[in-house]
């Protein structure tokens, strides 16, 4: 960059038309915790243990004690009702300066990008310096909320007056109320779980079995090659024993994947092809990115890794059974793309989050077919074509696991560190969120 | 026929029994004409407990409007009044809802008192009984907001005087499931819940006990919570007046599961939900592929 201040020259990326370019808001470094399979290391920690230790892992990297950081920014997909201010307890835990501002998202499996976004768009207008974005999940700490019906009776019982009042609301309650809601990963207006919706959109896409095993395995030898060359070294700090994602298998063969039952997808006509193999398991962990302007990272003489360039999000109609209910970055795709005058090939690394392998062989497929993209994308024709080479190649959540709030803040940092350490180039994330939406970003190496 | 207040349901069901006692006793020659009437309630309150509870139970957003299910349920006791009358020439226990059709022509807010009139029409043979439709028109101010007919079916009556039925079964076409966007999971508790959100207490969903005292295998889920459910999914956001309407087939025993697809008239292609296109939808049991209903929903021209 030809100057470090306040670059001047034209807008091409994220200013939109005719407006000059605000400034860059540049990824730092990150740090996360191992993320291990539910039940597992993490069982008896909470989301703000879990945020606190990987908040706590970036503190040390970067030399961030006592130190007041512009705003920090994260959340969880599943939170207790108590963790309401989830990311401020969290700092205040943590060695940062107490006098460091927080506030929690939620954009169901998006929460980690979204933050990284939102972070990204106040250091890019000026109003912060430095920030954090993350996210962390637990699925064994989960909150388990009282029946509805003891609910009723207990609000009830709290707002009546008299010993009589008190009396007839208690008197409501009924032995089945006693029983306790966990929470499920069943969209609320279908009552499909999401490897039940995904069954649809993978069947709809003739997505095989042997291709999503494929992905799968490539997932688990990517990760764990990435291990073994030390790539992990700077992002991730050991937690409750963990020093590696617990689902990682890096003996994962052809043979073993096929040998699993399918899970999702029993009741379509076509055969069934998603296994607990190729689907992400239950997960707990969290992650954290340093974000700055550039003139913050070189004052504290901290590392520049990349770029955030733009971010585009998309939800899609799945009720309506219009589209599959993850296919929403499918559409994001595209219009990032037009803003910023790139193609689909434009790229040298695709973060694609696995949340099923066919998840990602269905938007591939959805972009390389020509209909589709002219019919539901409006495009000429096909969107593009991926180099499967260039895709997830430091593993991705099939392996690595999938806390869902954490999953962008893994992405964002390590994506980060692939183009830093390629020394120039793009790269594309894609991540699929419940309720049919989906987030898109772009990043730059630097 | 003014009636005061709308009555009570459970009442109702009370002298349904014991009219159907009585027949039975007494033998009683059944009037063989539906009679002219209209029974009609003026300036009917909206209790804002009741829906509330009706919309969380339905799944809809607990808006001020009245969602078109509610109003069916709020004007079903005076259609049940015509139907319990001495001159009903159909016993009640034991019909069965073959179809519903409604006009919703605008939004009806709670804080609007309701003029509920309701009367028969078109009673004419069934392949397996005698058919009857029962039309409730709602007003507010005068102003048509809602119009329902229902269509029962009174099974194994057959009364003189009506044209004979078509012998032939009607076609059955096969009916091949399509590709499921949601799945209902009912309790054996549906009924039950469904019942104190909308006072139909008849015994047949109540419980197995009390269906099987009626000569049901299990108890079964109301067609109007069927109906209300699809509705809270498939009438498109934003249309205010529509025409909705849903055809029960076989009856969904509780508990059940209950695939449920809902589409628009364009198919899986892109498009709009906006105002102009409508809705089908259909719920069929996912084990056994027989369907339980079919319907639409198509918004009205404002």
């Amino acid at each position: 960059m030809a100057n470090p201040e306040h670059p001047t020259e034209p807008s091409t990326p994220a200013g939109g038309a005719g407006t000059a370019a605000p400034r860059k808001a540049v990824v730092i470094g990150g740090n996360r915790i191992p993320f291990a399979r539910t039940g597992g290391a993490y069982a008896h920690s909470s989301n703000q243990d879990m945020l606190t230790s990987a908040l706590d892992g970036l503190v040390a990297r970067f030399g961030l004690q006592h130190e007041r950081i512009g705003e920090v920014a994260a959340g969880a997909v599943l939170k207790h009702s108590r963790d309401f201010n989830l990311t401020r307890e969290a700092v205040l835990g943590s060695a940062l300066a107490g006098d460091t501002p927080a506030y929690d998202i939620q954009q169901a499996c998006a929460t980690g990008l979204e933050t990284v976004v939102s972070m990204v768009n106040k250091i890019k207008l000026g109003q912060i310096e430095s920030a954090i974005a993350g996210g962390v999940d637990t699925a064994s700490d989960a909150p388990i909320a009282v029946s509805e019906g003891l609910r009723q009776v207990l609000l009830n019982l709290s707002r009546a007056k008299t010993m009589k009042d008190k009396l007839t609301a208690a008197a409501k309650l009924r032995p089945k109320d006693l029983a306790p809601e966990a929470p499920t990963t069943g969209e609320p207006r279908t009552g499909l779980s999401m490897g039940e919706h995904q069954a649809l959109t993978t069947a709809h896409w003739n997505i095989t079995r042997e291709a999503q095993d494929e992905l799968a395995m490539a997932s688990h030898r990517n990760l764990a090659a990435a291990y073994e060359r030390g790539f992990f070294d700077d992002l991730i700090t050991p937690y409750r024993g963990l020093a590696k994602d617990s689902n990682m298998r890096a003996d994962s063969s052809m043979e073993k994947l096929a040998k699993l039952s399918p899970v999702f997808g029993r009741s379509l006509d076509q055969p069934a092809t998603m296994t607990a193999g190729n689907s992400t398991p239950l997960t707990d962990g969290a992650s954290t990115v340093l974000l700055g302007s550039e003139d913050y990272a070189r004052g504290h003489d901290l590392p520049i890794l990349a770029d955030v360039v733009d971010a585009e999000a998309a939800a899609v109609d799945f009720v309506h059974g219009k589209e599959g209910l993850l296919m929403a970055p499918v559409y994001a795709a595209p219009r990032l793309l037009a803003r910023n005058g790139l193609k689909l090939e434009d790229f040298d690394f695709y973060e694609i989050h696995e949340a099923f392998a066919g998840t990602v062989l269905s938007a591939i497929a959805a972009w390389e077919d020509e209909e589709f993209c002219r019919t539901r994308l409006g495009l000429d024709g096909a969107l593009g074509t991926i180099d499967r080479s260039k895709l997830n190649v430091n593993g991705s959540s099939l392996a690595a696991g999938h806390p869902f709030a954490a999953t962008g803040g893994r992405i964002v940092a390590s994506l980060a560190k692939t183009l830093h350490e390629a020394g120039s180039g793009r790269g594309l994330i894609s991540i699929c969120a419940a309720g049919g939406q989906g987030v898109v970003a772009i990043l730059e190496a630097r | 026929m003014k009636l005061d207040h709308v009555p009570s349901l459970p009442g109702l069901y009370g002298t349904a029994v014991a009219a159907a006692a009585r027949d039975r006793v007494f033998r009683k020659q059944a009037a063989e004409q539906l009679p002219w009437v209209r029974h009609e309630v003026d300036r009917v309150p909206v209790d804002v407990g009741e829906l509330t509870r009706y919309q969380h139970l339905l799944g809809e957003p607990a808006r001020d409007c009245l969602p078109s299910g509610f109003i069916h349920a709020l004007a079903f006791p005076v259609a049940m009044s015509v139907m319990t009358a001495d001159d009903f020439p159909l016993p009640l226990l034991g019909m069965i809802h073959l179809r519903n059709q409604v006009e919703h022509y605008r939004t009806v807010l709670f804080s609007e008192r309701l003029d509920i009139s309701a009367w028969p029409r078109n009673m004419a043979a069934h392949r397996s009984g005698t058919q009857v439709e029962m039309v409730v028109e709602v007003r507010s101010s005068a102003e048509l907001v809602w119009r329902g007919v229902s269509t029962y079916l009174a099974k194994g009556v057959h009364l003189p005087g009506l044209d004979e039925a078509p012998e032939e079964n009607p076609p059955r076409s096969g009916f091949a499931p399509p590709v499921p966007t949601a799945k209902w999971r009912l309790g054996a508790d549906t009924g039950r819940a469904y019942a104190a959100v909308s006072g139909d207490f008849n015994p047949i969903h109540l419980s197995a006990i009390t269906a099987k005292a009626l000569g049901m295998r299990a108890s079964i889920a109301h067609g109007m919570y069927l109906a209300s459910r699809a509705l809270a999914t498939a009438r498109p956001e934003g249309v205010e007046a529509f025409s909705w309407d849903i055809d029960f087939a076989a009856p969904v025993f509780l508990p059940a599961t209950v695939a449920l697809s809902v589409r628009g008239p364009e198919g899986t292609r892109h498009g709009g939900t906006g105002a102009g296109s409508g809705t089908e939808y259909v719920g069929w049991n996912p084990r056994s592929g027989r369907k339980h209903f079919s319907g639409s929903v198509t918004p009205l021209p404002h």
